[in-house]
């Protein structure tokens, strides 16, 4: 359906990842060991989760800078539903996570009814849910949550990590919204041109405060996961994480000015990312060495999507 | 002032060259430009003399603006020359013909917004010091001499462009244009965005640099202009040179004529089966100020022509019709009943379809596939449970090659890829995939060729046949004319008059269309 060109660059991703898995494994032989690799898969589910939602927005032709505020924002209420107002945990949960889906929508209600460019929009809202954040934390953690909370972020269901078997679901579940549904075709005809894409009843408005409301429910998603596996709610939990998102999208062969870009090809970039720090850092190169790595490998993957651009016909 | 690539008319600097005795300002001899194989301007020879007000007319597509685009240094010609005072040259950039002395008004004014009027007067020519540095004193006192010498005392040198109204920025553009000291100076339909009052003082400007020796290309549409202003006409039609005449010699019909020539219907198909019911009906419809009180119907198996100038709200009215920019006021009837329509998803599902004015912006995904635009407008009725069945997708995208003829490869050809009537035929086979009932057609044909045009008329003419209601909005009065059963003409976002198709001839839409309503535009 996105025609074989479309996955050209994903093919290269996955050659590229599959030469990185063998070298990062030749350097260190802790590196290709069914524990780390399942670790590494539990330590890549928060930042997974928000990048399938990144993908649809990026692939819109927007962008979502407050991911990393709202997790932070969802975390703390979390703590503060539970600990401060006495919720029962699950109650909590739920209210949070409804918060911070709310917060996504209010991201897409500020980009389609005042018509604010999203980097704007959401550059403002990752100042503002990161301030209310620590507002509402007043610099207080919180811990001691219930032993059974822990399973989320610590559990694992047939020795796989329960927070992986979440992203997968969560990666198939996006990757047949994109591809195969009428949502899908929608976000990338609103990303390839949005006046045609209203032009033809597509209801473009709608569309896009679907997406940056799951932004919003996938980070709160990724919140509750992140707490439950570092036992603690502080009110500066995810700051940053909108970079390592983005970068995997991008990594991914998405454009970032919209109308391409696939799931298959998101999960490849983050899992090359991934593989990257951990190898590196096994490998014994320092923490600056592998964010240079990364570096380069984005700016390379950049370079090849941006030579098959230049040869597709037009 | 750059380097100037000509020997001659652009060696003196700042000092007005010493022109030649009898050379012209500028001499076309027999120009032609293809483009994809069509010809769009074809073997075209006039010239302009010192001081004059030369006239360039003839309709949308005539090829006026790739004539003004060649003299600009914007297109380069395929045949033929260009001889600026009687020394042929060659532009091969819109530079070399300022070193020429020739500059250009645009119709989209091209200055920098946040720079102040003597900034953008001097731009790419600045003053400078001795040191390098920008000489302000000099820029401001010449900057403020030029307006002065166009009767613009009361432009602030020192103010930003953006502040500025149309007129005001146009006259920024034409002191520019003499700072370059441009000898010919080429004004692209420079009314058609200025109210009443600033026309009056362009005209003003314009008689003031020819008393100074400058040549002026005027194209308008405008006839009251043309024979308050002009020294001598140029009509183009169909890219061809029709005539060059002095103005005392024509009238307002004569002009028409000139411009709209062949035997008109002969060239289009004619009308099946007979009209039906009223199916659309439009009572005093508004959309804030740019459309006003418009009233219509639109019978099943007819095609009503809408006719006007550009910026007459006939393109504003389609899109209230079409739920873009809904109604803020009155009543839309379909099949009689009072029906609000908030969105285009919404006029689609009571069978409205729009087949655009701009094919790239709203027509079509240039950078996605046949099938994928085709099936754009008709997802919901492509679905297999939840899904897009895509094997359907491309079958319906193949059945619209085939219905049209479409010239491609296949269905997953991107359109970005075929020829401006192939695509239009993309957005037609998009649109009537969705069984429409309405069928509003903005500029039809604009930008394709002959063939295809024809192809699309008759395939327009079918679908009335087939009971089908069109509302045709066409700038150019032939099609207009031949395609209609019936035409409205617009004026200031309002219906003025209406034809029947036996009424309806070149002189008296032409007439009704350029008339200048002053208070309405003037509003």
């Amino acid at each position: 359906m996105m025609s074989a060109r479309l996955l050209r660059h994903e093919t290269i991703l996955a050659v590229l990842t599959v030469i990185a898995l063998f070298v990062l494994a030749m350097l260190s032989d802790k590196f290709f060991t069914g524990e780390n690799l399942l670790n590494q898969g539990r330590l890549m589910s928060e930042v997974g989760l928000v990048a399938l939602a990144m993908t649809f927005v990026i692939v819109t032709g927007g962008i979502d800078l407050s991911v990393g505020s709202i997790l932070g924002l969802t975390a703390i209420l979390l703590g503060v539903f539970w600990k401060y107002l006495g919720l029962p945990l699950p109650a909590a949960i739920v209210l949070a996570m409804a918060c911070g889906t709310f917060a996504g929508w209010v991201n897409g209600w500020i980009i389609t009814r005042f018509n604010v460019p999203p980097l704007i929009a959401t550059l403002a809202t990752l100042a503002l849910y990161r301030g209310l954040a620590e507002g509402i934390s007043e610099a207080r953690s919180v811990r001691g949550y219930p032993e059974w909370f822990f399973f989320f972020g610590q559990g694992e269901v047939l020795g796989v990590p329960f927070q992986l078997w979440i992203l997968g679901i969560a990666t198939v579940i996006a990757a047949v919204i994109l591809g195969l549904t009428p949502f899908g075709r929608a976000t990338y005809a609103i990303g390839a041109n949005e006046v045609a894409a209203r032009f033809s009843g597509i209801r473009v408005n709608a569309t896009k405060l679907w997406i940056y409301s799951a932004a919003g429910f996938l980070s709160a998603l990724a919140a509750v996961i992140f707490v439950s596996r570092v036992t603690t709610t502080r009110s500066d939990m995810g700051t940053g994480l909108e970079l390592d998102v983005i970068t995997g999208v991008v990594l991914g062969g998405t454009s970032i000015f919209g109308g391409r870009g696939t799931i298959i090809g998101t999960v490849l970039g983050l899992i090359l990312i991934q593989a990257l720090k951990n190898g590196l850092a096994l490998s014994g190169v320092k923490g600056d060495g592998t964010i240079v790595v990364i570096g380069l490998v984005l700016i390379g993957a950049i370079l090849v999507g941006a030579l098959f651009d230049r040869n597709r016909g037009g | 002032m750059g380097t100037a690539k000509q020997t001659g008319p652009s060696s003196g600097g700042r000092d007005r060259p010493d022109a030649t005795a009898s050379a012209l300002p500028v001499e076309l001899r027999s120009v032609s430009k293809s483009f994809a194989g069509i010809k769009v301007v074809s073997n075209v020879s006039f010239d302009i003399r010192p001081g004059e007000v030369h006239a360039l007319m003839g309709e949308n597509g005539a090829g006026k603006s790739t004539l003004i685009k060649i003299m600009a240094g914007l297109h380069q010609a395929d045949e033929g020359e260009i001889l600026v005072n009687g020394k042929a040259v060659k532009f091969a950039s819109p530079k070399d013909a300022h070193a020429a002395g020739i500059a250009t008004v645009h119709q989209e004014l091209l200055l920098f917004p946040e720079l102040t009027v003597a900034e953008n007067i001097f731009l790419g020519q600045t003053p400078k010091t001795g040191a390098g540095l920008i000489d302000w004193a000099t820029m401001r006192r010449k900057a403020r001499d030029l307006l002065n010498s166009l009767d613009s005392h009361d432009l602030d040198i020192d103010q930003k462009v953006a502040s500025l109204s149309v007129g005001n920025r146009q006259r920024i553009e034409i002191a520019r244009a003499l700072a370059q000291d441009a000898r010919v100076l080429i004004m692209d339909e420079p009314t058609a965005a200025l109210a009443e009052a600033d026309v009056q003082r362009l005209m003003a400007i314009v008689r003031n640099l020819c008393a100074r020796g400058v040549a002026i290309i005027y194209v308008s549409h405008r006839m009251p202009e043309i024979f308050a202003l002009a020294n001598r006409v140029t009509v183009l039609r169909d890219g061809q040179h029709v005539g060059t005449r002095p103005v005392t010699e024509v009238d307002e019909a004569k002009l028409v004529s000139m411009m709209v020539g062949r035997s008109i219907d002969r060239l289009y198909p004619a009308k099946q089966g007979t009209d039906g019911d009223v199916i659309l009906e439009l009572k005093d419809v508004s959309h804030n100020r740019v459309v006003r009180n418009v009233s219509l119907a639109l019978r099943r198996g007819e095609i009503l022509g809408l006719a006007g100038l550009v910026g007459s709200g006939r393109t504003e009215t389609a899109l209230t019709i079409f739920g873009i920019t809904p109604a803020t006021s009155g009543e839309i009837l379909i099949d009689g009943k009072v029906t609000p329509i908030a969105s285009p998803e919404a006029a689609r599902d009571l069978g409205i379809a729009y087949v655009p004015e701009d094919r790239g912006q709203q027509g079509l995904i240039k950078a996605q596939t046949i099938e994928e635009n085709i099936a754009l407008a008709n997802l919901k009725r492509l679905m297999r449970g939840f899904f897009v069945d895509a094997r359907r997708v491309t079958d319906e995208a193949a059945k619209a090659i085939a219905r049209f003829g479409i010239r491609a490869r296949g269905p997953k050809q991107v359109v970005r890829q075929l020829s401006g009537g192939n695509q239009q035929k993309v957005v037609l086979g998009k649109w009537l995939a969705t069984n429409p009932r309405i069928l509003i057609m903005d500029e039809p044909t604009r930008g394709i060729d002959v063939g295809a045009k024809a192809e699309i008329h008759l395939l327009m003419r079918k679908l009335a046949g087939e009971g089908m209601a069109i509302l045709m909005i066409s700038s150019e009065l032939p099609e207009v004319l031949g395609m209609s059963d019936r035409v409205l003409v617009m004026s200031g976002g309002t219906v003025t008059a209406e034809f029947t198709k036996a009424e309806a001839t070149a002189e008296a839409v032409g007439a009704e269309m350029t008339r200048t309503r002053t208070p309405e535009i003037a509003a």
